[in-house]
């Protein structure tokens, strides 16, 4: 237990120079747009930036050449994401896509599959839903109802996901159904490839509290897909999606989320500051350093091919807490009101009504919690 | 961890086991005052990774001793008590999740409760923060030769974190004890009384945030997260 050691995070090349090319490219690219936009950027869609980062060789970095991808290691790839989550970039259009989609059509799809997705990904033009979710399925994910049985003409689906974020501008999803008749829980799931045109397919908008269109309900009634639409193994559909899970859930958008909220502060307060927003700033400062240097050492570990699922998740509870608390604690200090026109006022407002969700996302806070117990070896 | 730091831990574990109850003695014999001392002066010639490694020890074996005064210079005490309160709170955790794994209370062990079993998850990410913390100060101290200027940043968001993780850690390890961890004879209290020293010994929150939230209004908004990367 003692001297928990930091897995050194060491990526190929010069990562200074990598860093430099990089604020320089978004010193040209990067929209000029609202600075709101910038806060809680990962869930921001903005399709001719995707594109403009997929040209530059920033988006499916780590998939072999073969495929469109840039063949670097998934370190490098790192810092190309908090770079741009530092900056607030708009990458949600493309995000579930290149973070978590093209690795597992990597990792566990066809040849077939990988040929026909994976340079649109790397392009940064074709995106990604994850169909997880149903109204009976939401921590409890093993409940998943959704059907697909295998008939002659290829795999024929009905049911229904929920709070599936991009459904809407998505082309393809990544659906968990289950394909093997009077099973349950996690056995007897499979992973599906399913092109969102497919006729049968119903997409419906949920709007949430902050006004904003993110999430969807999809519905499938009597949709056929192709025999070659399975991902992986037939039943081993829960195994592959756990482990996507834990991919997941340590990278810098579980801490970056509020950090234009952050350096809004810094800026308002001014070199000078008064003691009480200096002490909030540090305490601020001190928590994400911690976190920052958490995260970079789970992914280090990650790259080198093991699995952190518990440090993954004390990166995802300890940056949720901190992303969440942020907006609350500036809140707390600063004499800005809710409907001033700065941008510390505007920021706030809008992590103030986004930070609900930031420990729901991705698992739950309890869901977590429960996880690093197991961990602990208390479950 | 080399085979040279195992090594090293290993006699720290033993020779503090001794001191624990014969005082400093023990670990002056061992030579422990030569840690950082390099080789061509006779000393182990050890870098702060060394010092987090036997520090964290000292935390658990010997927290009411002088080790750290022994091993290293007033303006590195910050950055020691660190180490010192990380192997504490490890200790903590140990302690806590034995006594939930042995304790049985309504016909099972209290590990098995969903309320204590999320209690433990939080007091175990302060600890997994702290400790990493604390490594990644030891990178930097090392990358930098000891300069203490040049760790500033470091060691003040450092000494900070571990500071603040300890309200966390005590309250969930004493309440997952109950009455035995407020006991004189059971060892929690050992670690717990430490931290609460070593939380206001060489710098306490305000002291940290402060000189670090100053740092970074220097900085700027952009310049924070340039400064970060380029450490």
């Amino acid at each position: 237990m003692q001297g928990f050691a930091l897995y050194p995070f060491d990526p190929p090349g010069d990562v200074a120079a990598r860093r430099d090319e990089l604020r320089a490219w978004l010193a040209v690219n990067q929209p000029q747009g609202d600075i709101v936009a910038r806060a809680n950027c990962w869930a921001s869609f903005d399709a001719d930036f995707s594109r403009a980062l997929g040209a530059a060789g920033y988006v499916g970095m780590t998939l072999p050449a073969r495929y469109g991808g840039g063949d670097r290691h998934p370190l490098e790839r790192y810092v190309v994401i908090e770079e741009l989550l530092a900056a607030g970039a708009p990458v949600g259009a493309h995000w579930i896509a290149d973070r978590q989609t093209g690795p597992l059509i990597l990792r566990y799809g066809s040849e077939e599959q990988r040929e026909r997705y994976l340079p649109g990904i790397a392009k940064g033009e074709l995106y990604a839903c994850i169909g997880l979710s149903e109204p009976g399925a939401g921590s409890d994910l093993a409940a998943v109802r959704t059907t697909a049985r295998e008939t002659a003409a290829g795999w024929r689906i009905n049911g229904q996901k929920i709070w599936t974020t991009g459904a809407h501008f998505s082309h393809i999803m990544l659906a968990l159904v289950r394909s093997e008749e009077g099973s349950e829980r996690g056995a007897g799931l499979s992973q599906l490839l399913i092109d969102l045109d497919t006729p049968g397919i119903t997409i419906r908008p949920i709007i949430d509290m902050a006004g904003h269109h993110d999430f969807n309900e999809v519905f499938f009634d009597d949709v056929l897909v192709p025999h070659g639409a399975l991902v992986g193994t037939r039943g081993q559909g829960w195994q592959q999606v756990t482990a996507e899970l834990g991919l997941e859930r340590s990278g810098p958008e579980r801490y970056l989320s509020s950090h234009a909220l952050l350096a809004a502060l810094i800026d308002a307060a001014g070199a000078d500051p008064d003691p009480a927003v200096a002490s909030l700033i540090g305490e601020l400062a001190a928590e994400m350093w911690t976190l920052r240097r958490l995260s970079m050492s789970t992914a280090a570990k990650l790259a080198a091919g093991e699995d952190p699922m518990v440090e993954a998740s004390v990166v995802k509870e300890l940056g949720n807490a901190f992303e969440q608390d942020m907006p609350r604690r500036v809140q707390a200090i600063v004499t800005s009101g809710w409907d001033d026109p700065d941008d510390l006022a505007r920021l706030l407002r809008a992590l103030l009504i986004a930070s609900p969700s930031f420990s729901l996302r991705g698992g739950t806070r309890e869901v977590i919690r429960g996880i690093i117990a197991r961990g602990l070896g208390l479950r | 961890m080399s085979a040279a730091r195992e090594m090293l831990c290993d006699t720290a574990r033993a020779v503090f086991a001794e001191a624990a109850p014969a005082g400093m003695g023990p670990i002056e014999e061992a030579g422990f005052a030569l840690l950082l001392v390099p080789e061509d002066a006779g000393g182990f010639g050890g870098d702060w990774g060394d010092v987090n490694a036997v520090l964290q020890i000292a935390g658990v074996v010997v927290p009411d001793l002088p080790v750290a005064e022994l091993i290293v210079n007033d303006a590195l005490q910050p950055a020691a008590t660190v180490s010192l309160m990380a192997g504490a709170m490890g200790q903590a955790l140990a302690l806590s999740i034995e006594h939930v794994n042995t304790r049985q209370q309504f016909g099972r062990p209290l590990g098995k409760f969903q309320a204590v079993q999320q209690s433990l998850a939080v007091m175990a990410c302060e600890v997994r923060a702290v400790e990493a913390a604390a490594a990644a100060l030891a990178a930097r101290l090392d990358a930098v030769g000891l300069d203490v200027a040049a760790a500033e940043f470091e060691i003040a968001a450092t000494k900070l974190r571990a500071n603040r993780a300890v309200g966390v850690v005590t309250a969930i390890a004493h309440q997952v004890h109950g009455a035995i961890g407020f006991t004189r004879e059971y060892e929690l209290s050992r670690v717990t009384i430490p931290l609460m020293r070593w939380r206001g010994a060489h710098g306490n929150d305000a002291y940290w945030a402060q000189l670090l939230g100053r740092q970074v209004a220097e900085f700027g908004g952009k310049g924070l997260w340039e400064a970060l990367t380029a450490r």
